[in-house]
């Protein structure tokens, strides 16, 4: 039994992965394989970076290519990972071993960042990535790979920088915090955050309450936050999550003096649309709002919302700053060298150029690949008489003219 | 019509054929071992290894999903047993992978005969049921649990292998080829424990409590405890695909290594395949990873999703036109011409 079909669907099999194989590589370009999550779960967000990434390149490519080399065009490369790391591994490989990719960017999602970075630094081959945040995918001891969003521990560290500046302009003291977390990779490590800084800082947490992120009702934890009656109340949630738990707030009347929220699921256009005037007042941390005072900023919005019909995030604003810094080292290294490329990266210093529509004033890598500079901004979600809009409110001097932060919540 | 009546090795069939029933699983073998001297490139490399994975998972699961007659939809939790024993004790105690392997095995055999104790009592839809509700379960607990006693799980972050040591005891290498054929010595030894386990009597008590439990008590076989076996050996295999699996990527969290996608692919490729033969899982892995993998690559990046549809809809057509799998006509196929080539007329 078993059959001549087996025999002709291995040699089938061996015959596609031989005639794949063969695809030789083009020439005279710069290849980037950016690896993706282009379906599942995280399908949207991974949009959002292809597109903001697409319009730089293009925008790159216009203007000349890259002069050095003779005007030399980046041609990007995609992979979907679906979110997962053995796909984002294995597309990682195909990109080095058969696309021979110069560089890789990506990859998102921080679970599949970190097994494709030790892939980048096998291969020697530079990995820049835009915004997988966790901590410990620069603090590897790696030589290849370079972020340019601030990293998990940053944005924790500004949420209590931004809650002692709050309580210093108001003169209103808090003592007591609660914490409710999405309890995935993400939410976990803002938590661990959040604890050392609250032990440092002598506040109270009077609720540690993680929480799955796909649930349909989160009345238990809504009661347990109005029980627990902190005066600060932390987030991060996702964009369904978020939702509810505003939604279930209002409709319990939990009000602390201050709602502080994470991004993410808060930051999503989504939210503000479905969670309504319940989301007023809310403080959230980003690394970049639209009204932003930065020049270029404004336009480079404009042309992404008439391109695909939404405005940049901040992580979108990275994806798309990410290019530039590409752009930039490889007219400094004049070559596709993956290590000339490497090591143009790390000399890094950006202060000027369309990548400067970010919040701050320079991308600097540090010994472990890190921006230094990547800075994170408080912003509040109010109605001036417009509907409710994102408004810059932290670090003061980013704040926008005439906007005073409402606090505690009336 | 189930486990024994299709296998290589079925009784019914005249004395003297055993070769060439077997003669294209040996080619297919010889092929197999071949592969790395023609496959120069990782990546294809990569995906090979990645069908042997998933061709000896499903392997392993064929001894309770297919012989014993039952849909378990729950094996992601024994390949998470797997490859969180073996990392957790080669990072924190820096025992070698390879003994990990084993200590995983055995603690996946318990696990595996806890869970069939109750669950071997349901039928049909009620035991797939309760398979998925464990191995949730236990993601969601691992997911949750940063710190097991003295050990480390680090909860939904996971653990990263550092790639420091290489070498055979730590079953760590920077090239392809030792995982490559780590994983078809993998493959070979659990095609040869299904070959003896269906020729054996508890294949055969195995198909008949599958097909017809009362009649098979009647006979006086312990259905409960033949499944029971089956099981303890199917969680031991599938634990050090686990395994593998972690020293292969080197890194693994709930969501990868405990997902319910792995048990749903291992349950797809058995359909596409046939469950219940031996064939059966080599031919569904044989196709479907292919089919994923090289629809994610043409496809993924022009429109997205694009390769999950595609995967969808080789899924349909088969289970619409070969409910039984892709290895009962082959296999009719494959008699017809030997019987032709003997210059005998058999009628399918």
């Amino acid at each position: 039994m078993k059959s001549y079909r087996i025999l002709a669907v291995s040699a089938l099999c061996c015959g596609l992965l031989l005639w794949a194989a063969a695809e030789a590589p083009a020439q005279a370009v710069v290849k980037v394989g950016n690896i993706l999550p282009l379906s599942g779960p995280s399908a949207s967000v991974g949009l959002q970076n292809k597109q903001a990434q697409d319009m730089a390149v293009q925008e790159i490519n216009d203007a000349g290519g890259i002069k050095s080399l003779g005007g030399a065009k980046i041609q990007m490369l995609y992979a979907d990972s679906e979110s997962k790391p053995e796909k984002g591994v294995a597309e990682a490989e195909r990109f080095i071993n058969t696309e021979k990719v110069h560089i890789l960017t990506g990859a998102w999602n921080s679970a599949v960042s970190y097994p494709v970075s030790a892939v980048a630094e096998r291969y020697q081959i530079p990995f820049l990535v835009p915004v997988s945040v966790a901590d410990k995918i620069t603090e590897q001891g790696f030589k290849y790979v370079f972020r340019i969003a601030a990293k998990d521990s940053w944005w924790t560290r500004d949420q209590f920088a931004f809650l002692k500046d709050l309580q210093a302009e108001f003169n209103t003291k808090i003592s007591t915090l609660a914490f409710v977390y999405e309890n995935g990779d993400w939410g976990k490590g803002f938590a661990e955050g959040w604890k050392k800084h609250a032990q440092a800082g002598g506040y109270k947490v009077v609720l540690d309450e993680p929480y799955p992120s796909t649930a349909t009702d989160l009345s238990p934890v809504v009661q347990k936050i109005k029980r627990a009656n902190p005066d600060v109340l932390l987030l991060t949630s996702n964009a369904a999550d978020a939702i509810l738990l505003t939604n279930t707030m209002a409709e319990y009347k939990v009000k602390p003096k201050a709602i502080i929220a994470s991004g993410g699921g808060h930051a999503d256009p989504s939210y503000l649309k479905a969670a309504g005037k319940n989301a007023r007042y809310l403080f959230d941390i980003v690394e970049w709002e639209t009204d932003v005072n930065k020049p270029g900023a404004k336009e480079t919005n404009e042309k992404f919302k008439k391109l695909y019909g939404y405005n940049l995030t901040g992580e979108s604003v990275d994806a798309y700053a990410a290019m530039y810094v590409l752009a930039d080292a490889l007219e400094r290294a004049a070559s596709t060298d993956p290590k000339a490329i490497r090591d143009a990266l790390a000399k890094t210093r950006l202060t000027k150029g369309p990548a400067m529509i970010v919040g701050y004033d320079a991308i600097e890598f540090d010994e472990s690949g890190q921006n230094k500079h990547a800075a994170l901004v408080m912003v509040q979600v109010n109605d001036l008489g417009k509907g409710l809009e994102r408004i810059t409110v932290w670090p003061k001097a980013s704040r926008r003219a005439g906007y005073k932060p409402v606090f505690p919540i009336p | 019509m189930n486990a024994s009546t299709a296998t290589a090795t079925s009784p019914l069939r005249p004395p003297g054929s055993a070769w060439p029933s077997r003669a294209p699983l040996l080619l297919l073998l010889a092929v197999a071992l071949a592969v790395p001297l023609f496959v120069r490139s990782a990546t294809y490399l990569h995906i090979l290894i990645l069908l042997l994975l998933y061709a000896y998972l499903t392997t392993s699961w064929n001894l309770v999903g297919g012989f014993a007659g039952v849909l378990p939809l729950g094996h992601a939790a024994f390949v998470g047993i797997g490859a969180y024993t073996s990392t957790v004790l080669s990072l924190q105690y820096g025992v070698s992978p390879w003994v990990g392997m084993i200590v995983g095995g055995f603690l996946s055999t318990l696990v595996g005969v806890l869970i069939g104790l109750p669950t071997f009592k349901m039928r049909g839809a009620y035991f797939a049921l309760a398979t998925i509700a464990f191995a949730e379960g236990l993601r969601v607990m691992v997911e949750n649990i940063d710190r097991l006693g003295p050990f480390l799980l680090n909860g939904p972050r996971g653990l990263q292998i550092p790639p420091l040591e290489l070498g055979f005891g730590r079953f760590m290498f920077a090239e392809k080829e030792p995982y490559y054929y780590i994983i078809l010595a993998m493959l070979v030894l659990a095609v040869g424990i299904t070959w003896a386990v269906s020729r054996s009597k508890l294949g055969y008590c195995l198909a008949a409590g599958g097909e017809e439990p009362e009649a098979a008590q009647s006979l006086g076989i312990n259905v409960a405890r033949v499944k029971l076996v089956a099981m303890a050996i199917s969680s031991f295999l599938t634990s050090l695909a686990g395994t593998f699996w972690a020293q292969f990527t080197l890194y693994i969290h709930p969501k990868s290594v405990m997902s319910l996608d792995i048990s749903f692919e291992i349950a797809f490729i058995a359909l596409i395949g046939g469950r219940g033969s031996i064939a059966g899982p080599l031919l569904g892995a044989l196709l479907l990873r292919p089919v994923s993998d090289f629809s994610r690559i043409h496809f993924g990046d022009t429109l997205p999703g694009l390769h999950l549809v595609i995967f969808g809809g080789v899924l349909i057509l088969v289970m619409l036109y070969q409910p039984r799998g892709l290895q009962e006509p082959l296999t009719r196929l494959y008699r017809r011409a030997l019987a032709r080539s003997a210059g005998m007329r058999e009628r399918g």
